[in-house]
């Protein structure tokens, strides 16, 4: 999955770093292992003690040593990835415009986008391209986790909280996501799309859902007028 | 002229039944052994959902269960994998061996670890009498709100809590026996530093069940007085907080991943030594670092909300304190293979199984280690990619780790040992089987993105090989599984006799009968080194090399 936001490319380098690192400790970790238990198989009498506090402190050391370095590593390029547009207040700050900001209602099994216009949609959300775009995440029922990975970082909606999720799409294009948090029957089902479009098809987008809904609203109140509906 | 009167029987006649005599019995090596056999048991079923889920997972947008209905196995089988198979089986094992490890008689509060057992037991039964209802279909950690009577009415969370909940009052009530025995009842000589490094895990792993068991029953009371009292500690508004359910429940299951590595590894150590023939290197060390684990590891719970709405500053302590767990997790898997690389290796089944725990775990930690990361967590959270770190982890400490365990105590257990050969198959297919159910999900997850816990994957998103190969594998890992349990079976009655010291351990369990008799010792021992056995090897050798040249040096007629 090819990164298409800022703040995911620094999600993806860290990614890198970590698969490396887990190899290296895994690889180590097995061939020492294997190792031991091939030379020594039933061979020769054991050894006694071995090495003291000093060789134990030696070995605490250097995992100590290469616990910091990741740690450094992963402060590094979180703070990064908060920083250019990707996740929470940080990014927000750095963004060089005012970001375009859409509150986004997780609800089972759906995702509700609420274009400033006062135009909605659901399932999908079309946003412009090269733009700040931040989603305020809300929930009105239980948590749910919207998970976008080529453009931002995963955020969880929370009832009763808000939580932030910015970023700003390089590339026209389709990108899709699913809720990642267990939240009942259809919760698989639960996924989303965000497409990504020039600012003028954007503005046209937001202007027809705002009369798609407001003809809709019109004809149902001219039913109900009409008495055609209780 | 009178007859002298002659001891005639040793111990008196069981006056009923002998599963009565279990099922009444306060002695902790009873408890112990219907803990051990019914925690195997649940891993069996554990096993069985397992499999059901990985079939509906087996290709794309599978009809075999209904949404419903995978939601209830995928609940059931956390519930029966954690609070029935893999604390059960490290407790009861500290629960049978480590007041034989410190040379006491029995425990301190017997009728307490009695008590436990059969809380634990009445759990189980609850869980799965659900059935007859309706089964839980919250989830492996069932999260509020989605646990509350608002969006689940049914009565499945009220089974879920009540039987975790007996469950777990169960464990904090023989964690708290466990402690007091510890404390109290060591033999003469047995200082804390004496202790054999599987009591330590026990005395260690008993303070954390103490700590996270209270902590996970708070949560579970409130969130019942919520489901059925109208209360509101985890509903959003009149100051509720959904998030505090989250918080409770991951300090219990991240410390409940601790115990059962704490369990894993102390095991692990015990039979390396004994297997290499030579001391543990590093013995303080590991102890040490046990400890270390139980409370930062516990400390780092914050690392399963990193996309909740916490603040940078917690995320940035959970990332310090999961992080800093590789030094203590490195210390121990250094010294391990540090203590087999200079021994004389003998490659039985206990140490082939203790090996895979080694082997597994480390697997499973270094991905975790990636999960630390708070920017990498916001991608892989709640990806399959942590189903896999977390099955690794866990499959290495409570299934190869509890079979290491298994087969290296069996012989004292119950006087038989286990099948060599059908101990290797298993082994073999095992490994065969975690690696290929879980590794492929670490790419389905990284690269895809595919989420947990969910009933079924969309055709089109490029994960379809790598579930089908996990299904085929989970497979095999349960036909590895049964084996194992099968040879536990046929070996209780059936398996070639063992002695009292079968292994040549060091520790004071070896000093018993096989299986030990109701009071353990006739004589409680005099430990003068934290090798008690083999001073008692020696002091025999001593003697009967003495009583020779006695008998040498008498005349001939």
């Amino acid at each position: 999955m090819s990164p298409h936001s800022p703040g995911t490319d620094q999600i993806d380098t860290l990614l890198w770093i970590g698969f490396v690192v887990a190899t290296i400790v895994i690889v180590a970790v097995n061939v020492a292992l294997f190792a031991a238990l091939r030379r020594h198989r039933g061979g020769d009498a054991p050894r006694e003690m071995v090495g003291g506090r000093g060789k134990q402190l030696r070995v605490g050391g250097a995992l100590t040593v290469f616990a910091a370095a990741i740690l450094v590593l992963s402060l590094i390029y979180t703070d990064k990835a908060r920083e250019t547009p990707a996740n929470g207040a940080a990014g927000l700050a750095s963004a060089k415009s005012e970001p375009l900001t859409i509150t986004t209602t997780g609800q089972q099994w759906l995702w509700r986008y609420d274009y400033p216009n006062q135009a909605f949609s659901y399932y999908k959300l079309v946003v412009p391209v090269d733009t700040t775009v931040e989603l305020n995440l809300v929930s009105t029922d239980v948590i749910h986790t919207w998970d976008v990975p080529q453009l931002a970082a995963q955020a969880d909606a929370v009832p009763g909280k808000t939580n932030h999720v910015v970023f700003r799409a390089d590339e026209e294009g389709d990108f899709r996501g699913q809720s990642s948090t267990f939240s009942g029957q259809a919760y698989a089902a639960m996924r989303t799309e965000v497409e990504v479009v020039s600012p003028q098809e954007y503005e046209a987008f937001v202007n027809r859902q705002k009369a798609d809904i407001q003809a809709a609203q019109d004809r149902v109140v001219g039913l109900i007028e009409n008495g055609e509906v209780p | 002229m009178s007859a002298r009167p002659e001891v005639v029987v040793d111990g008196f006649p069981a006056r009923r039944p002998r599963w009565i005599e279990v099922a009444t019995s306060a002695d902790h090596k009873d408890v112990g052994r219907v803990m051990i056999g019914a925690s195997l048991g649940f891993l069996f079923i554990a096993v069985v959902e397992l499999l059901l889920m990985r079939l509906q997972l087996a290709v794309p947008e599978n009809t075999l269960l209904t949404p419903v209905l995978f939601d209830r196995v995928l609940s059931l089988y956390g519930a029966t994998a954690i609070f029935l198979f893999a604390i059960p089986l490290a407790l009861g094992l500290f629960y049978y061996l480590a007041p034989l490890q410190i040379g006491a008689r029995g425990t301190a509060l017997p009728r307490l670890g009695q008590i436990g057992l059969w809380l634990y037991l009445l759990g189980a039964a609850v869980l799965y009498s659900g059935f007859l209802w309706t089964p839980t279909e919250a989830g492996v950690n069932p999260l509020a709100p989605l646990s509350e009577l608002a969006f689940l009415p049914n009565n499945g969370v009220d089974a879920w809590c009540a039987a975790c909940g007996l469950a777990t009052l169960g464990f904090v009530l023989i964690a708290i026996n466990l402690i007091a025995t510890l404390r109290r009842m060591r033999a003469p000589g047995m200082a804390w530093r004496r202790l054999p490094v599987f009591a330590w895990s026990a005395a260690i792993g008993s303070w954390l069940l103490l700590a996270i068991g209270s902590v996970m029953l708070a949560a579970i009371v409130m969130l019942l007085i919520d489901r059925n009292f109208d209360g509101v500690f985890f509903a959003d508004g009149s100051g509720g907080a959904p998030l505090l359910w989250a918080h409770f429940s991951w300090i219990f299951f991240t410390g409940a991943y601790m115990l059962i590595l704490i369990a894993a590894l102390g095991a692990a150590a015990e039979i390396v030594a004994v297997f290499a023939r030579r001391p543990l290197v590093g013995r303080g060390t590991v102890v040490g670092s046990l400890a270390a684990i139980a409370v930062i590891g516990t400390l780092a719970w914050m690392q399963n909300m990193l996309t909740a709405p916490i603040g940078i500053g917690w995320m940035y302590f959970a990332m310090i304190m999961s992080l800093a767990l590789i030094v203590p997790f490195g210390l121990i898997l250094y010294n391990l293979i540090a203590t087999l690389a200079g021994g004389a290796v003998r490659m039985r089944a206990p140490l082939l199984f203790a090996a895979g725990a080694i082997s597994m775990i480390s697997i499973g930690l270094a991905s975790e280690i990636s999960h630390s990361m708070v920017a990498v967590a916001w991608r892989l959270h709640n990806t399959v990619d942590s189903t896999a770190a977390t099955h690794f982890a866990l499959v290495g400490g409570a299934v190869f780790g509890g079979f290491a365990a298994l087969h290296y105590w069996f012989p004292k257990m119950t006087g038989r040992t286990m099948g060599e050969t059908l101990a290797r198959m298993s082994f073999w297919t095992m490994v065969l089987g975690t690696l290929l159910s879980f590794a492929p999900l670490f790419i389905a997850g990284t690269d895809h993105g595919q989420v947990a816990d969910a009933y079924k994957f969309f055709d089109g998103t490029g994960v379809g090989a790598e579930n089908l190969v996990s299904t085929i594998g989970a497979f095999v890992l349960a036909l590895g599984i049964v084996l194992t349990l099968v040879n536990a079976i046929a070996s209780r009655n059936g398996g070639a006799r063992a002695g009292h010291d079968h292994w040549g351990g060091d520790s004071l369990e070896w000093f018993t009968l096989s299986p030990p008799e109701p009071h353990n010792f006739d004589v409680p021992p005099d430990v003068r080194s934290d090798r008690p056995m083999r001073d008692i090897r020696l002091a025999i050798a001593h003697r009967s090399a003495r009583a020779e040249e006695a008998r040498e040096a008498q005349p001939v007629a």
